[in-house]
């Protein structure tokens, strides 16, 4: 079909069914005495709740912990203590990235061009591999949290096989999956299985978009 | 701007260009019930970055950005409900196109070939059967003019290969 035959062809169909397309007066008018949105309400409530567990989360273990370090420090199980200041401590960071994240694709602006806007989009969708990461990192301390300082003293080579090598399993795999959460796994089966589900879909949906835009760009620096 | 010359722009320009929003929303959005949503979601951004508007750029390459921003944004939350589209599309095309006239088998190809093309690549091909200059295309995308050139060129090219898929 000739290229001015298509170009015709489709816009006499949307003309059609544009005809029965109304956008009522009312409505719009209803629209402009909308206020802008806060950030908080563009948020889903599971979100919402979500960020609230983990400020309380940081906020209580934060408050606990620091009573431990400045009026029981020399009682307390260290094992629990460090464990639970690292625990803590990441989830922290966690939550920073993730509301800076939030913060940021609220102030995206949708006016500038369509590889800007959605680079900066994908970039910062993103960033959720970073909160991932910092996540994962946990893993060994909630293996040693349980652990004392009688366990150092009264437990055999044979008692301490078993708790030494879980440690050593998760330690190895944080480490590996903190070093290998990136953009550039993408395409690695592992990685699919890992963010395989509706809740990572954005996410992915976003890997294949930043795909599309560095092409884009690429394909800029060549002509 | 003051709060009321926002206010008339906005209108006016939903009034004059509403067609730009329905032929995106179209493309990105096979759903009825998701574009009305997908609509609704346009115009309250197009509202809440009215005062960003300078007259440095046409109305319709604004309105463009926005709209497919918008649109690439919400197809990236219902990929999945895309993805069912384009099975669903696959199986009705076929049954479609042995018992319709020849201009309806290409409207059915074309529809079909534009919903499987990446969000970009979509977005470029709108703007190209919607006669847009390079220019102005490359402002609403944000690359190179000679760069709109040879993207849409390779569109074309796979455009062409499909049409004589189904010819042969």
């Amino acid at each position: 079909m000739h290229e001015l035959e298509l170009k015709q062809l489709w816009q006499s169909t949307n003309e059609k069914l544009e005809e029965n397309f109304v956008i009522h007066k009312k409505n719009t008018e209803d629209l402009t005495q909308v206020k802008v949105q806060s950030l908080l309400g563009s948020m889903k409530p599971i979100k919402i709740f979500a960020l609230l567990v983990g400020f309380l989360w940081v906020g209580i273990g934060g408050y606990a912990l620091s009573s431990i370090y400045l009026n029981s420090f020399a009682e307390a199980n260290k094992f629990f203590l460090f464990s639970a200041s690292i625990q803590v401590g990441l989830t922290a960071v966690a939550l920073y990235v993730y509301v800076y994240q939030l913060i940021r694709i609220y102030g995206v602006d949708v006016t500038d061009p369509i590889i800007k806007t959605q680079e900066i989009l994908s970039n910062l969708k993103m960033s959720t591999l970073w909160v991932t990461r910092i996540l994962f990192l946990q893993l060994p301390v909630w293996t040693t949290f349980w652990w004392n300082e009688t366990m150092l003293t009264d437990w055999t080579l044979f008692q301490w096989i078993l708790p030494v090598t879980v440690t050593a399993l998760f330690t190895y795999a944080s480490i590996w999956l903190f070093m290998n959460i990136k953009y550039e796994n993408r395409n690695e089966k592992w990685f699919q299985l890992l963010f395989n589900g509706i809740e990572w879909a954005p996410l992915m949906k976003s890997l294949e978009l930043l795909e599309q835009v560095e092409e884009y760009k690429e394909q800029n620096t060549i002509n | 701007m003051k709060k009321q010359d926002q206010r008339q722009l906005f209108e006016r320009i939903i009034e004059q260009h509403k067609g730009i929003l329905f032929k995106v929303a179209r493309a990105y959005c096979p759903d009825d019930e998701d574009r009305q949503d997908l609509i609704q979601e346009m115009m309250i951004q197009i509202w809440q970055s009215i005062h960003k508007y300078n007259d440095q750029y046409k109305i319709s390459t604004w309105l463009y950005r926005v709209s497919l921003n918008v649109a690439i944004s919400f197809y990236r939350k219902s990929s999945t409900r895309a993805k069912k589209f384009t099975e669903l599309n696959d199986q009705k095309a076929e049954a479609l196109v042995n018992d319709k006239s020849e201009k309806e088998k290409h409207l059915i190809i074309l529809e079909q070939f534009i919903s499987e093309l990446k969000e970009i690549d979509k977005a470029l091909m709108l703007l190209y059967l919607e006669d847009k200059s390079h220019t102005e295309i490359a402002e609403i995308i944000g690359i190179s003019v000679s760069n709109v050139g040879t993207k849409i060129g390779r569109i074309k090219g796979q455009l062409r290969t499909r049409f004589s898929q189904f010819k042969s």
